[in-house]
């Protein structure tokens, strides 16, 4: 057999020539890039954004239709461009996954290559952009003329042609900020991660209460020497609760009661105390060899001293259990009246009038007794142009996996 | 609770490697074929009922740390393989499975983790289990696909054609494919309701992506008349991605800030 290779631009073009492109638009990019300092682009907002995006896509759908036998344009939509485009990305997003994405230097090369923020830099919305391009072409010829056979390809390829274009293009008019209030107060003004300056909300959120559970404290060992906190020998976390054993290199320690609310009593003993008050509070008993003690300890508040029990240069100690839940009751109400009432949660925002508010954080240093609340409002008005992609995608992967069981049938 | 969780992986290995025995030798003594897959299969019924003890003991889906799913990946792995076996007649591929199996099991018992019952806010929702197990099942299923790959390479090196086994990589990664997708965008989803956006280039989604594009070329290339025994390479390598998206995330400069990163024991 006589292997022919081709030469270089030999139509019909392929991979190689896919490739140089590929790396020209690449290097193009990361030349715009430097040159304008690292800034990245930015994107118009809607509806300027809007109207690119539509020009963008009934120019690649007219050129894919109307040229669809001109050998430059069957290139330009085929598989070869389209995979070296997928390897631009891929290295982009490598270079990504690698390197942390923050702040640098400005001034520097990495800083002016923008390779710290490189999915908003040039080089990234270049070979996007290309990849659309590709896609779209690709598309315009299974669309017209629109076959079922064809139903798999249209709704994986345009799912993923309207996530990726309205993500990337939508992204200048996603706002996020975030809205500190303090118990008992209303705020209509939210922060972004940018700025200090606070931005005026078209509504006001005021916040009854916020509450905070945690799981049960954990018993540890504190070595204030190294500073270490020691686990117990089952590597357990142990959380407390009448009869929690506990045993280290010697020291065996049995939890004889335990209150998960309570406060200092008469004669060192804890008296039973109200949530919003008490603390948890254990009695031990600690042995070590020959001898055998009690004592009660806590964890402490931001008004009171944790109890410990020392033994040696180290000390048995109760720490409080991590967070389990917390929320914020609040009234969130716009200019024109309108309010609700409702109980923001992690993993349960809360829509109102097209933003979502989310519960954020709190003062963590104060834990459960925190007054302040952190609520983060978000607003993106493509969000359900990307969710029509993802639903899309999923159809179009559900038909992949039948029709894929389907030729695993005939090929049996 | 470590001693619980010894003896199921000894009981476990126990019955894969009297399983695989009794398989091997099923080629001479055909009798043995069935006490050979009973055996095999107690093994991951061991480990599935172990989990599910576990689940209850923790009180959460032992789905938080990459200990926890390790057992999953041990307990699924070989069911594949048998699955493979029954459906398209390849009897090796099992012997992989279980193996790797042996090996997820093994990392356990060496490095024994801090158990902890508890659960962090973003953690809790209704997301959770779908988005961890669709991945988990799609990870199995590359696996495989790597393994069966791998294995069409060294035919290929002993110069013997085998293109059955090629169309076992080429649906493994198929499915896989399709579950990385789901497992993508049930991330997304879930991720708009716990931390406000959709997509926000964390490491481990970026790392998720790369796999996924990953595949995405993969079922390109083989779409494009490229020769699908070259292939093989790709797809046998193609699970590296996967493997630094699983935990290597953990330990690249990126993941500093990630919201992903699995609790260290």
């Amino acid at each position: 057999m006589v292997v022919v290779r081709r030469r270089w631009f030999q139509t019909p073009w392929e991979f190689r020539e896919s490739a140089l492109f590929t790396a020209v638009a690449l290097c193009l990019g990361f030349i715009i890039e430097y040159a304008t300092s690292g800034a990245g682009i930015a994107l118009p907002r809607l509806p300027f954004n809007a109207i690119a995006l539509s020009v963008f896509a009934v120019l690649v759908l007219s050129i894919g239709l109307g040229f669809r036998n001109t050998p430059a344009v069957k290139w330009f939509g085929g598989i070869p461009l389209g995979l070296c485009l997928i390897f631009g990305i891929a290295v982009l997003s490598l270079v990504g996954g690698i390197l942390p994405q923050e702040a640098v230097r400005s001034g520097s090369l990495p800083a002016r290559l923008g390779i710290h923020k490189i999915f908003s830099g040039w080089p990234f919305a270049l070979v996007v952009l290309l990849f659309l391009a590709n896609l779209g072409l690709s598309l315009s010829w299974k669309l017209i003329p629109f076959k079922v056979q064809n139903l798999q390809f249209i709704l994986f390829h345009a799912g993923f042609w309207i996530a990726l274009s309205c993500a990337i293009f939508g992204s200048a008019d996603l706002q996020r900020l975030v809205v500190p209030i303090e118990e008992g107060k209303a705020s209509n003004l939210g922060y972004t991660m940018e700025s200090d300056t606070p931005q005026p909300l078209p509504f006001s959120v005021f916040l009854h209460d916020f509450s905070l559970e945690e799981y049960p404290p954990q018993l540890l060992l504190y070595d204030p020497h190294s500073d270490k906190l020691l686990m117990d020998k089952s590597k357990t976390t142990l959380e407390v609760r009448k009869g929690t054993t506990a045993s280290w290199n010697g020291i065996e320690v049995l939890v004889l009661d335990y209150m998960p609310s309570a406060l200092p009593g008469e004669g060192g003993i804890p008296q039973p105390a109200d949530r919003s008050t008490g603390i948890p509070y254990a009695k031990v008993r600690i042995s070590t060899g020959a001898t055998q003690r009690e004592a009660w300890i806590s964890t402490g508040s931001p008004k009171l001293r944790p109890d410990a029990a020392q033994l040696g240069n180290l000390y048995l100690i109760m720490v409080p259990g991590t967070p389990k839940s917390f929320r914020s009751a609040v009234t969130v109400q716009d200019t024109q009246g309108h309010a609700v009432m409702a109980n923001l949660e992690v993993n349960k925002p809360v829509n109102f009038k097209g933003w979502k508010l989310y519960q954020m954080g709190y003062d963590e240093k104060a834990g459960r007794w925190s007054k302040l609340s952190l609520i983060e409002v978000i607003r993106d008005p493509w969000l359900p142009a990307v969710y029509l992609g993802f639903f899309m995608i999923m159809a179009g992967n559900i038909l992949f996996f039948w029709t894929g069981i389907k030729r695993k049938e005939v090929a049996a | 609770m470590n001693v619980d969780f010894n003896t199921a992986a000894i009981v476990a290995i126990a019955c894969w490697a009297t399983g695989m025995l009794l398989s091997l030798l099923a080629i001479r003594t055909p009798a043995l074929k069935l006490p050979g897959m009973v055996f095999s299969f107690a093994g991951s019924l061991v480990m599935a009922g172990f989990i599910a003890y576990y689940w209850v003991l923790l009180d959460r889906p032992p789905l938080r740390t990459l200990g926890e799913t390790r057992l999953w990946y041990a307990a699924l792995i070989p069911l594949v393989g048998f699955l493979v076996e029954y459906r398209w007649k390849i009897g090796w591929l099992k012997y992989y499975c279980m193996a790797l199996a042996v090996f997820f099991l093994g990392i356990n018992m060496l490095h024994p983790e801090v158990f902890d019952k508890t659960l962090m806010p973003a953690l809790q929702s209704p997301w959770f289990i779908p988005h961890v197990v669709v991945y988990l099942v799609g990870y199995v299923l590359l696996a495989a696909s790597s393994v069966t790959a791998l294995h069409n390479v060294y035919l290929q090196l002993r110069s013997k054609g085998n293109v059955s086994g090629e169309s076992v990589s080429h649906y493994l990664a198929l499915l896989g494919f399709v579950l990385l997708s789901f497992g993508l965008i049930f991330g997304a989803m879930w991720a708009k309701e716990a931390w406000g956006h959709y997509w926000t280039w964390d490491p481990k989604e970026t790392w998720a992506f790369l796999s996924w594009l990953a595949y995405l070329g993969y079922l390109h290339a083989s779409r494009y008349k490229i020769d699908q025994g070259k292939l093989q390479w790709y797809l046998a390598l193609a699970f590296l991605v996967l493997l630094v998206c699983w935990f290597g995330v953990n330990y690249l400069p990126s993941a500093q800030n990630s919201v992903h990163t699995y609790t260290q024991s």
